[in-house]
C-alpha cells in the first residue's frame, strides 16, 4: 500500500486524532493497569488540540480527501480514506472536546472503582471509533466504525457487569442497534449494486453519482445500471433505520433509557452528546439519497419521537431516565429538522445539544455522586437516583445548581442561551415548511410547539424537585451536609455552562442566522417568512414563563402534582407507553417461541425422519434376512438335502462287492441294447 | 512440496505406531511438531504464491502452481481402453488458503488434544492420518485421488469420535459415518460416469483429471455427461442429476438444512480436538468441493440450480440461528451457529458474483478459525468441570477474566463485528447475493435482505449466552468445588488462541491479505461458470 501518499499535513494530523485514543486503549488493555487515567487524558487532550488545529486549517475551505488502497474484490477497488469537510471537522472537535471534559470529570467520578483501568480503555476505544466514524470517507468504513461505536457502548453500558440490569441493558442496546445496522447494510448493498463504489465524496458530493442518476419509467438509472425505483426509497429507508437505532428514534428507542445503567459519565458522553448524534450525522452524510417519501417518513418519526419522549419524561422519577427521554426528544427534533430540509438547523441543534445535555448529565451525576457518598456515610439505603429523595439541594450544591439551571434554560430555549438559537431555528423552519404543505403536515409545527412546552414542564419538574422541594427522606440539616462535588467535576461543569450561552455560537443573541456555525453549512431551500422569525420565539418564550411558574406552583408548593397517580394518562406516561411490554410480548417471546419450535422441528421432524429412514432400512434388511434365512437358504438347504438324498441313494450301490457291480453293469448293458434294438 | 505437506503427517503417524508405548507422552509433541512444520511450509507457499492472472488456475492446467503429476495406475482394459489414474496435485487461489487454514487448525487441535489421556498411540496416529487426508483433498486435482482422500477422512473420524467421544459417542459416530457415506456412494457413480464421458485430448484415454472435466470439448460425443448430447436419466437432464448428486454429497458436509442433523450430535459427542477439526476443516471440504467440483464441472447445471442453492443458503442461515437460540448446551449452540454461518458460504457461491464468491471463500477461512476458537473455548470449560450447560454457570467474568476476554472476542467476531474477518465475509456474501439480480439474474434481492436478518439473530444468541454465563453475580452449579477448578487461561491455551485471534483480526482489517491471492482465480472461476 502506498502509505507515502499521506504526505499532507492535515491527513497525518487527522490520522493522529483518530489513533491517539486507540493507543490508550491498546496500552491500557495490554500494559500496566496503573496510570491509565493519565495516559487516556493525555491522548484525548492531544487529539482535541489537533482537531482544533485541523479546524483552524480547513474550516470553510474546500473539503480535503485522502485515500489509500484498501483491497480489491475482483476488479473493483475499495479505498479507505479521510474526508475532512465542515461536518467532519465539527464532529471531531465536538467529540474530542466533550471527551476531554468527561475524562477529567471521570477521574473523580469513577475513583475507587476496582476495574477502573478497563473504564479508561473502553473510553479510548469509544473515542477512537467515534472519531473514525466522523472522518471516514466511505460507507463501508463508516459502517465499520458505526458498529465499533456500538460495541464500545456495549462494553461501557455493561461496565458494572455483575449488575444483572446493566448486562441486560448492554445486550438490549447492542441488539436494537443491530436492527439498525441491518438497515444500514441493506442501504450499502443497494448503493454498491447501483454504483460499484461506496465513496462518500463520489456518491454524495456536488455533482456526485446520486445527483447525476435519474428516475426514468419507474427505474432508478445511472449510466447502464438500472434498478426499480423502489430500491432508491428502500436505500433511504435502510440508512434511516440505521440512524433511527443509533439516535434512539421511535420505535427503536427503548434501549437508550435502559442504557442509563452505565456510569453517568458514560451516559453523558455517549448517550447524550456524541454517539446518539451519530444517527443524525449519518443522515447528514448521505443526505442526497433520501427521496421525498423517506424525508416525510423522517418528519413523521422525528416529530412523533420528540413528542412521545417528552410525555414520558414528564412522569419519570429516576433523574437519569428523565434526561434520557429528554435526549430522545431532542434527537427527534433534529431528525424532524433533517426531514423538512432544515439540514443546517439540525446540525446546529446537534452541536448546542451536545453541550447542554452533557452538562445536564454531568450535573445530575454530581448530585448522584454526592448523594451516593452521603448515603454510604450514613449507612442508609435509598435510591440515590430518585428525584423524590432529593430536594432543597440548591443551597448545599450551588455550583451544580447554577450549571443545571443554565443547561435547562438552554434545553428549554430561553433567550440568551445556545438552545434558543438552535431550537427556535428548527421550529421556525417547521412553520415555514408547513406553509408549503397541505393537510396533516399543517399540524407539525404546532406539535413541535407543544413538545417544546412539555420540555419546559419536565425539566422544571426535575429542577424544582431536586433543588427546591423538600426531600421525602432527608432532613434539612442532612441536606446541608451534602456539598458540591470535588474540583475535577466542578470545573467541568463550569466549562460546559459557558458553552450553553449564546455568544459561543452567535454574537447576536436573537438571530441564529448570524451564527458562524449556521453559516458554515448550506442554508435550506425553505421559503423564508419573516413574520415567524420574531413571532414564534415570542410565543414560545411567553409559554415558557407561564409554564415554569405553573410548574413551580405544582411541584414545589403543592408537592403532589396529580390528584390521582392512577390517572390513565399518568400511568401511560409512567410506563413509557407500555412499549417495553409490547416489544417483549411481540418480539422477544415470539422469537423465543419460534426458536423453541424450530428446535422441536429439528429434533422431532428432520432428525426423526433421518432416524426413521435408518430404521426403515433396518426393517428392509431384517426382511431380507428372513428371506435369506428361510427362502434362499431354505432352497439352498433343499438342494443340499436333495443332493444328499441322491448321494445316499448312490451310496447304496457302492457296496464294494465285485459280483454286484458286474451284475449291475451287465444289467445296464443289456437294458441299453434292448432299448436300442428292440424299440 | 505438496506431497511433503500431505505425507509428512502420515510418516509421523507411522513413526508413532513404531515407537514403544513407553514414550507415549511424547506423541503429542511429535504431532505438534508436524503441524508446526506444516504451518511454516504453508506460510512459505502463501508468500511464494503467484497471484497474477496468468496463474489463476481453476480450469487451466498450465496455470496451477506447485503441480505434481505422476502417472499412477495404468491398466489396459481391452476394449474399454486404458485405465488412467494420475497422482495429480496442484493449487490455485481457490485451494491455497485452505492449506494455511488446515495447518493452523491442526495446530490448535493438537493443543486441544492434551486432554486425551487414553490410547494415545492410536489417537495420535489416527489424528495424523486425518490430517493427511484433509490436506490431500485440498490439493488433489485427479478426481479419483480426490475421492480416495475424501473417503480416507471418514475412517479416522469415525474412530476418533467413536472411541474418545462422550456418552453417546457410538450413536454419533455411526450417524456421522452413514450420513457422509450416503453422499459419497452416489458420488462414486458420477465419478465413473464422468470418467467414461471425458477423454484426455492428448492420449485419447478416458481420464479422471478434474481440469479436463471442466472443458466441454473433452466430452465424447453422445456420452452421458456431454453438454451437447444433453442426455436424460430418469426423466431429467443427466448433467443436472449428476450436479445434484455431487451437490448433496458435499452439502452434507457443509452442512445444509435439512441434511445437517449429524452435525450437532457429532460435535457434542466428539472430543474437543475432533470438534475443532470437524468444524474448522471438514465443513470447508464441503464448500470447497462445491466450488471446485460441482460448480466447475457442471456450470450449466449450477446456474440452473442457483435459485435453489441460494434459498437453501438463506434457510440454513436463519434456521441454524433460530436453533442456536434454543440451545441450552454451549457446544450444541456453537454447532448450530456453524450451520448458520456456513449458510453464508452457500448464498455467496449461489450468487456467482465476484463479491459473493470472495465473501464465501473468506467466510470459510474465517469460520474455520473462529469455530476452532469457539470449540477450543468450550473445551476449556468442559475440561475443567465436565459440564457445559449454559444455565449451570453465571458470573464467569469475575472468576476467569482472561478467558472471558477471549470469549468476548470470539463471540463478537462470530456475530460479525467489523474489524474481524467474519464481518467482511458475511457482508460480501450478502452484497454479492444482492447484486446477483442485476449482474446475472440468478438470485432475487430479497434473499440477501433475508440473509442479513441472520446477522441480527447471531447477535441475539451470542449476547444472550454472554449475559447468562459470564455476567451477573457468580453462581455455579458445582459451588466451591468448581470455583477452585475454574482456573483462568494457561500458557498452552493462550498459544492456541492467540494465533486465531490474530488471523481473524488481520483478515478483518486487511482482507487484501486473502483477496489479493484469490482475486485472479475468482475472476477466472466466475468466467468459467457464467461462460
Amino acid at each position: 500500500m502506498g502509505g507515502l501518499e499521506f504526505s499532507k499535513l492535515a491527513g497525518f494530523i487527522s490520522l493522529l486524532v483518530v489513533f491517539l485514543p486507540f493507543l490508550s486503549f491498546v496500552f491500557i488493555i495490554f500494559g500496566k493497569k496503573k496510570g491509565g487515567e493519565n495516559l487516556a487524558l493525555f491522548n484525548i487532550s492531544l487529539a482535541f488540540i489537533l482537531s482544533l488545529s485541523l479546524v483552524y486549517l480547513n474550516w470553510n475551505k474546500a473539503p480535503l480527501h485522502y485515500q489509500l488502497n484498501w483491497f480489491f474484490i475482483g476488479e473493483i477497488e475499495f479505498k479507505a480514506g479521510i474526508l475532512l469537510n465542515n461536518l467532519s471537522l465539527l464532529m471531531i472537535s465536538l467529540v474530542s472536546g466533550i471527551s476531554v471534559l468527561v475524562h477529567i470529570y471521570s477521574r473523580s467520578y469513577m475513583k475507587n472503582d476496582s476495574n477502573i483501568h478497563r473504564y479508561w480503555a473502553y473510553l479510548g476505544l469509544f473515542c477512537f471509533s467515534m472519531l473514525g466514524l466522523s472522518i471516514s470517507d466511505n460507507l463501508l468504513l463508516i459502517y465499520l466504525f458505526w458498529e465499533l461505536v456500538g460495541f464500545s457502548s456495549y462494553l461501557l453500558i455493561g461496565f458494572w457487569f455483575t449488575k444483572r440490569a446493566a448486562s441486560q441493558a448492554a445486550k438490549k442496546a447492542f441488539i436494537m442497534n443491530r436492527i439498525g445496522d441491518i438497515g444500514f447494510l441493506v442501504g450499502i448493498m443497494i448503493i454498491y449494486g447501483q454504483f460499484h463504489t461506496l465513496d462518500i465524496d463520489a456518491l454524495f458530493g456536488e455533482n456526485g453519482l446520486i445527483i447525476s442518476s435519474i428516475i426514468k419509467d419507474n427505474f432508478w438509472v445511472y449510466g447502464t445500471q438500472q434498478i426499480p425505483e423502489i430500491w432508491l426509497t428502500l436505500a433511504g429507508i435502510g440508512f434511516f433505520i440505521g440512524a433511527m437505532a443509533k439516535s434512539a428514534q421511535f420505535p427503536l428507542h427503548t434501549w437508550l433509557p435502559d442504557a442509563m445503567e452505565g456510569p453517568t459519565s458514560v451516559s453523558s458522553l455517549i448517550h447524550a452528546a456524541t454517539m446518539v448524534a451519530a444517527g443524525v450525522f449519518l443522515i447528514a452524510r448521505v443526505y442526497p439519497i433520501f427521496d421525498p417519501l423517506v424525508l416525510n417518513i423522517m418528519v413523521f418519526i422525528g416529530s412523533f419521537t420528540a413528542f412521545m419522549a417528552a410525555t414520558i419524561a414528564l412522569t419519570q422519577n429516576d433523574i437519569k431516565r428523565i434526561l434520557a427521554y429528554s435526549t430522545i426528544s431532542q434527537l427527534g427534533f433534529m431528525v424532524m429538522a433533517m426531514g423538512i430540509g432544515a439540514y443546517t438547523e439540525s446540525i446546529f441543534h446537534l452541536t448546542t445539544h451536545a453541550f447542554f445535555k452533557c452538562l445536564l448529565f454531568l450535573a445530575a451525576g454530581s448530585v448522584i455522586h454526592q448523594l451516593h457518598h452521603y448515603r454510604d456515610k450514613l449507612g442508609l439505603d435509598f435510591d440515590y437516583q430518585d428525584i423524590r429523595m432529593m430536594g432543597g439541594l440548591r443551597k448545599s450544591m450551588p455550583l451544580t445548581f447554577i450549571g443545571m439551571c443554565l443547561a435547562s434554560a438552554a434545553l428549554i430555549g430561553l433567550p440568551f442561551t445556545s438552545g434558543y438559537l438552535s431550537k427556535d431555528a428548527i421550529i421556525i423552519s417547521a412553520f415555514e415548511w408547513a406553509e408549503t404543505k397541505n393537510g396533516l403536515a399543517q399540524i407539525l409545527p404546532y406539535l413541535m410547539v407543544i413538545t417544546s412546552w412539555l420540555t419546559v414542564v419536565y425539566i422544571c419538574r426535575l429542577l424544582f424537585k431536586v433543588f427546591f422541594a423538600k426531600s421525602k427522606l432527608l432532613t434539612v440539616n442532612q441536606i446541608e451536609e451534602i456539598k458540591d462535588p470535588p474540583k475535577n467535576m466542578s470545573y467541568v461543569l463550569v466549562v460546559l455552562a459557558f458553552f450553553c450561552l449564546f455568544f459561543v455560537f452567535s454574537l447576536h443573541p436573537f438571530s441564529f442566522e448570524n451564527s458562524w456555525l449556521w453559516n458554515a453549512f448550506p442554508s435550506s431551500l425553505i421559503q423564508k417568512n419573516d413574520l415567524f422569525h420574531w413571532l414564534i420565539p415570542l410565543v414560545l418564550s411567553f409559554g415558557t414563563v407561564v409554564l415554569s411558574v405553573l410548574s413551580y406552583l405544582l411541584y414545589v408548593k403543592r408537592n403532589n402534582i396529580f390528584k390521582s397517580e392512577q390517572n390513565i394518562l399518568y400511568r401511560f406516561s409512567k410506563r413509557e407507553w407500555y412499549l417495553n411490554e409490547i416489544y417483549s410480548y411481540v418480539f422477544t417471546s415470539s422469537l423465543e417461541k419460534t426458536s423453541k419450535f424450530s428446535y422441536w422441528f429439528d429434533q422431532k421432524v428432520i432428525d426423526a425422519l433421518v432416524l426413521k429412514s435408518a430404521s426403515f432400512v433396518r426393517f428392509i434388511s431384517s426382511i431380507s434376512v428372513l428371506i435369506d434365512k428361510y427362502l434362499i437358504d431354505g432352497l439352498v438347504n433343499a438342494m443340499g438335502s436333495l443332493a444328499k438324498g441322491i448321494g445316499r441313494l448312490a451310496q447304496n450301490f457302492q457296496t464294494g462287492k465285485l459280483q454286484q457291480y458286474l451284475a449291475t453293469m451287465l444289467l445296464l448293458v443289456i437294458t441299453f441294447f434292448i432299448l436300442i434294438y428292440f424299440l | 512440496m505438496l506431497s511433503l505437506l500431505i505425507f509428512l503427517p502420515l510418516i509421523a503417524a507411522l513413526l508413532i505406531l513404531i515407537l514403544p508405548n513407553r514414550v507415549q507422552n511424547q506423541f503429542k509433541y511429535i504431532t505438534l511438531g508436524v503441524s508446526l512444520i506444516q504451518f511454516v511450509l504453508s506460510l512459505f507457499i502463501y508468500l511464494k504464491f503467484n497471484s497474477s492472472a496468468i496463474n489463476a488456475g481453476v480450469n487451466k492446467e498450465s496455470q496451477f502452481q506447485l503441480v505434481e503429476k505422476l502417472s499412477w495406475i495404468r491398466l489396459d482394459l481391452g476394449t474399454i481402453g486404458n485405465l488412467e489414474i494420475d497422482y495429480f496435485l496442484g493449487i490455485d487461489g481457490l485451494s491455497m488458503p485452505f492449506l494455511i487454514l488446515s495447518a493452523l487448525v491442526t495446530f490448535v487441535a493438537t493443543l486441544a488434544s492434551w486432554e486425551i489421556k487414553t490410547k494415545l498411540k492410536a489417537y495420535f496416529s489416527l489424528f495424523l492420518l486425518l490430517n493427511t487426508a484433509v490436506i490431500g483433498v485440498f490439493c488433489a486435482l485427479d478426481f479419483f485421488l480426490f475421492y480416495i482422500f475424501y473417503e480416507l477422512m471418514l475412517l479416522p473420524l469415525y474412530f476418533l469420535i467413536g472411541i474418545w467421544g462422550g456418552i453417546k459417542r457410538e450413536y454419533a459416530a455411526i450417524k456421522f459415518f452413514l450420513y457422509t457415506l450416503f453422499g459419497s456412494v452416489f458420488m462414486l457413480l458420477v465419478i465413473i460416469g464422468l470418467y467414461f464421458s471425458v477423454s484426455d485430448p492428448i492420449t485419447g484415454n478416458h481420464t479422471f483429471n478434474m481440469i479436463l472435466m471442466m472443458d466441454p470439448a473433452n466430452y465424447a460425443d453422445g456420452s452421458i455427461f456431454s453438454a451437447l448430447a444433453n442426455q436424460n436419466l430418469f426423466g431429467m437432464s443427466a448433467r443436472l442429476l449428476a450436479f445434484i448428486v455431487l451437490f448433496i454429497a458435499f452439502a452434507i458436509k457443509v452442512p445444509i438444512v435439512p441434511l445437517h442433523t449429524w452435525l450437532p450430535d457429532a460435535h457434542v459427542e466428539a472430543p474437543t480436538a475432533v470438534s475443532i477439526i470437524l468444524a474448522g476443516l471438514l465443513l470447508k471440504v464441503g464448500g470447497y468441493g462445491i466450488i471446485r467440483i460441482c460448480y466447475s464441472i457442471f456450470p450449466d447445471a449450477a446456474l440452473q440450480s442457483a435459485w435453489w442453492i441460494g434459498l437453501i443458503g438463506v434457510i440454513s442461515i436463519l434456521y441454524g440461528a433460530l436453533n442456536a437460540l434454543a440451545q441450552t448446551d454451549l457446544k450444541r449452540l456453537i454447532a448450530y451457529s456453524s450451520v448458520s454461518h456456513m449458510g453464508f458460504v452457500l448464498l455467496g457461491i449461489a450468487s456467482s458474483t465476484t463479491e459473493g464468491i470472495s465473501g464465501a471463500m473468506l467466510q470459510m477461512i474465517s469460520h474455520g478459525a473462529l469455530s476452532a476458537m469457539l470449540f477450543f473455548l468450550v473445551g476449556m470449560i468442559y475440561e475443567r468441570v465436565h459440564d457445559r450447560e449454559i444455565a449451570n454457570f453465571r458470573g464467569l467474568a469475575e472468576i476467569m477474566p482472561q478467558f472471558t476476554a477471549f470469549v468476548i472476542i470470539a463471540f463478537f467476531a462470530s456475530l460479525g463485528l467489523p474489524g474481524f474477518s467474519a464481518f467482511m465475509a458475511e457482508a460480501f456474501s450478502l452484497i454479492g447475493a444482492f447484486n446477483s439480480e442485476q449482474v446475472n439474474g440468478l438470485l432475487p434481492r430479497w434473499m440477501a435482505v433475508l440473509g442479513s436478518v441472520g446477522i441480527l439473530l447471531g447477535a441475539a444468541y451470542f449476547l444472550w449466552t454472554l449475559q447468562r454465563m459470564f455476567f451477573g453475580q457468580i453462581q455455579l452449579k458445582g459451588g466451591e468445588d468448581w470455583l477452585v477448578k475454574l482456573k483462568d487461561v494457561n500458557m498452552r491455551e493462550k498459544i492456541a488462541l492467540v494465533p486465531l485471534v490474530i488471523l481473524t483480526l488481520a483478515l478483518g482489517i486487511f482482507p487484501s491479505l486473502l483477496f489479493d491471492k484469490m482475486n485472479a482465480s475468482i475472476l477466472a472461476f466466475v468466467q468459467l461458470i457464467l461462460g
